[in-house]
Formats: C-alpha cells, structure tokens, sequence
C-alpha cells in the first residue's frame, strides 16, 4: 500500500513532468521554427545583393573616370625635375599641374603663317615693348643675345604673354617639350589656358631663350609652390629694369627682357580675350586673321618679334616685316 | 514577436572595420602632417601620373580653407570612434545610422577626390588612394555587416 501510495503519489509528478517536457520541447521547436522562419524572411527582405548595390555603384563611377581619363589622352606624366632647363636653381621638387599639350595646339602655335602675322601687323590691342635705352646687348652663357621671361604659372597676365611669346620665339628657333598649363583658378581672370615654358628647351642659332617660373598654379598656405628661382644676375636684372620708369608696379609679372635692350611687364593684351577658352581654341584662331584673339596674339606676337629684330639684329624665319612692327613701340 | 535591438554580429565585424579605421587614422595622420609641415616630403614616387605632391599642394586640398587631409582624419577618428567594440555592441540605434551615414559620406568624398585627382589636377596621390580604398573598404563593411547582422526574435 505504501508502495502503492508511493507509486500513486509518484505518477502525478512523472505525468507532470512528461507533460512539462513536451511542452518545453514544443516551445523550443516552435521558437526554432519561428526564429528560422524570421531570419529567412529577414534574409528575403534585406538580401546581401541590395548591401553590394552601392558598392558596385561606386566602383561603376570610379572605373568610369580611369576609363574617361585613359581615353582623353592628357594621362600621362607632367614635367620631371630632369627637363628643368640647365642652370636652373628652382626648387625642382615643387611639381606644377601641366599637362601635355592636345593634338595641334604646338602646330597651330608655332607655325602661324606670315601672310597672317603681316596682316594683322600691329594691332590697336596689343602693347608696345619698352625701349631700355641700353647700348649693350645681355649675352647669355652660349654666347647668344638673352630673351628672359620671367613669369609665373598662377598669373593670368602671365598665360596671356606666353602665347605671343611662342609664336614670337618660334620665327626664331623651335621649342620642345612645352605642356599645356593654366592660371589660377582663385586668381583675375581664372583659369586662363596657357603654355607651360617649365621643362621646355629652346634651341636657336641667334637667341638664347630663359624662362624662369617662379611659382606653380597650385595653392601652397596663402601663396603658390615655388617653382623655380632667379639666378643673382636674374634678379639683378629684375631690380634694374621691372622697376621705374619702365613700370609704375616694381616686381611685376610677366617681365619680358629683349637682350636688355627692350622690356614688356604686363601681358600685352588683356587676358579677358582667352577667357572661357580651351587651349585648341585659342591655338585654333591664331591663323584667323579676323579673330580678336588673333589680332590680340599676333599682334602681340609681331611686336616682341619686332623688338628682337632690332635688340639682336636675328631675323625670324620667315615672314614678318619687323621694322614696320616695331615702330609702334 | 519583437526583434531584440542588438542581435549577433559576424565575428569580423569589430577587428575589420576598426583596423579599417586604425589605418585610416594612420594614413589621414600622415597626410595631415605632411600638410603643414612640407607637401614635398611626402614618401611617394613622382612617375608618371603618380604625384602626391601635386595633389596635396593643389587648390583642390583645402575646402573653404581647410585641409582635405585634416577633415580625413577627423572622419577617420570618428569612424573608429564608430567601429569600437563598444559602438558595436551598443544597443543604440543612432549609432549604427551615424555609422552607415559617416561611411557612406566617406564614400561620396572618394568619388569627388578622385575626380578632382583625374579631371582638375591630371594627377593621383598613392596616399590618398590608400584613405579612399580604406572608406570604400569601410562603408562596404558597414553594409555587409547590416546585412549578415542576424536578429534573434524573443
């Protein structure tokens, strides 16, 4: 009896716990269920490949640019420290932003026809070279009379002169490896597109061509890199000539030195002309006679050729009536 | 049945993203101070399209006068602020959409410096390369994470 009591009173707590066990186990299988069921509806509602979406967007973007950039042409390198021109003390670890010229930009710069250049002759846009009134002729170390420009790559005034300059030395000589630059683009007249003289040689066989870039077009605290710098006898010449009476503004940019004998500091026309303008469509009218930039460039163009003409006694070329160009100065 | 805020991460999560972010701090470090003391002196070979100093010495460096590089480290320090074990184990919402707002701004500023790097100053800077594959890396994180994130029901 008491085995049956103590079998009767045991069957109730078995029953019990059998029946607390099931229920156990089918809460867990329910709770298994219902969480692997939760995850696979939170799986179908935020599926990994809507995480990669804005990945691969990105991705998509930034191959487009490498793809855009490799096909525009101007990719490759800008000018090394190697093609700084011999002699030059500049701080040749400053890069500038020059990029390699477009296709036809070099041709249509430095083979602008004479029948062009002495039809527009001078022009009421550009602005005569000053006379130094110096007897003696600034030889460089080859022995050859010095045209040095002295200039900097930020400065509009500066972008503008170089375009003369080129046509001008090109009735000369002949340049290699001038790249394609701009002014600044926080500067007057912004972004003014131009040609860079920083890693390019000159070669003539009556001139001697030095260009000196003081600072690049890339914002460096409240100025620009350095680019390079003036010898001594450089700023010796600056002190003496980008100074009164030959300017009202000492230390002024561009400076153009003709074998000492003539200077230009200032653009010779204004740089509002080229603004808005891409390098091959500045360099696409310089042969168009009927073109303000052209009348504004060579006219430019045929007074510093002018000036050479009569500092050095070299005659360009090919085409332009220097005497008649020069007396406008 | 309600969904627990905080739920079980993937185990890569925490030591991914934040030596993401570690690196980060470590290259936006470098570029800051090479900011302010030399542009010039940064370690990076001048060939080619390759010119870090180009780059970090361009008018496009500074937005409205400041340092592109300081506001990468400042993001930088965030981000790891945000990919902390703590930040992750936190049940806070706001901070997993402060975290997937700050990668993804990341992100966005890669593309823009990369333009700029190709289209405005025709060069590209290894180091800061290395910042933007380290953001795309880190919003690519935040995402997966959000997705592989399994919410465990109550």
């Amino acid at each position: 009896m008491a085995a049956s009591r103590s079998h009767l009173a045991k069957t109730p707590r078995q029953t019990t716990k059998n029946t607390k066990s099931r229920s156990t186990k089918n809460r867990k299988a329910t709770s298994r269920s219902s969480r692997i069921s939760y995850q696979a509806r939170y799986r179908r509602k935020r599926p990994m490949l809507r995480a990669l979406v804005p990945i691969a967007l990105i991705v998509v973007v930034l191959v487009t640019f490498v793809i855009i950039k490799g096909t525009d042409g101007s990719s490759t390198a800008t000018p090394t420290a190697s093609k700084v021109v011999a002699g030059r003390t500049g701080s040749i670890a400053s890069i500038t932003g020059a990029t390699p010229l477009p296709a036809g930009v070099l041709s249509d710069t430095t083979s602008v026809s004479p029948a062009t250049l002495a039809a527009i002759g001078l022009s009421n846009t550009s602005a005569a070279l000053t006379s130094t009134g110096i007897k003696k002729t600034l030889i460089a170390s080859d022995d050859k009379p010095e045209v040095l420009f002295i200039s900097a790559e930020y400065c509009p005034f500066c972008a503008a002169q170089r375009w003369p300059l080129v046509i001008a030395l090109s009735r000369f000589g002949s340049f290699n490896g001038l790249s394609a630059t701009h002014s600044s683009t926080n500067d007057v007249y912004p972004d003014t597109k131009t040609l860079s003289f920083y890693g390019s040689t000159y070669t003539s066989s009556d001139l001697n061509f030095t260009s000196v870039e003081l600072q690049t077009n890339q914002v460096s605290g409240n100025s620009y890199t350095t680019l390079q710098t003036p010898t001594s006898a450089e700023k010796a010449i600056l002190s003496k000539y980008d100074a009164a009476p030959f300017t009202s503004q000492p230390g002024s940019i561009p400076f153009l030195d003709v074998a000492n004998k003539y200077v230009s500091i200032g653009s010779g026309y204004t740089p509002q002309l080229l603004q808005g303008l891409s390098l091959k469509q500045i360099a696409s009218q310089l042969n168009n006679k009927d073109s303000p930039v052209a009348t504004a460039i060579d006219g430019e163009a045929n007074r510093i050729v002018a000036a050479i003409t009569a500092a050095t006694g070299a005659k360009p070329l090919a085409g332009t009536d220097a005497s008649a160009s020069l007396s406008g100065s | 049945m309600t969904v627990p805020r905080r739920s079980a991460l993937p185990r890569w999560i925490i030591p991914a993203s934040l030596g993401l972010s570690i690196l980060a701090v470590g290259l936006t470090a470098y570029l800051t101070v090479t900011h302010y003391a030399d542009a010039a002196a940064l370690a990076c070979p001048n060939t080619g399209i390759i010119n870090c100093t180009a780059v970090t010495t361009s008018s496009w460096s500074e937005i409205l006068g400041v340092p592109v590089a300081l506001i990468g480290l400042l993001w930088a320090f965030g981000m790891t602020a945000l990919n902390s074990p703590w930040a992750w184990r936190s049940p806070a919402r706001w901070i997993d959409m402060a975290r997937l707002v700050a990668s993804a701004a990341g992100a966005v500023m890669v593309i823009y410096l990369v333009y700029v790097e190709l289209f405005r100053v025709a060069a590209i800077c290894l180091w800061c390369t290395g910042v933007h594959l380290t953001a795309v890396a880190l919003f690519a994180a935040t995402l997966v994470a959000r997705q592989l994130e399994r919410p465990v029901p109550k």
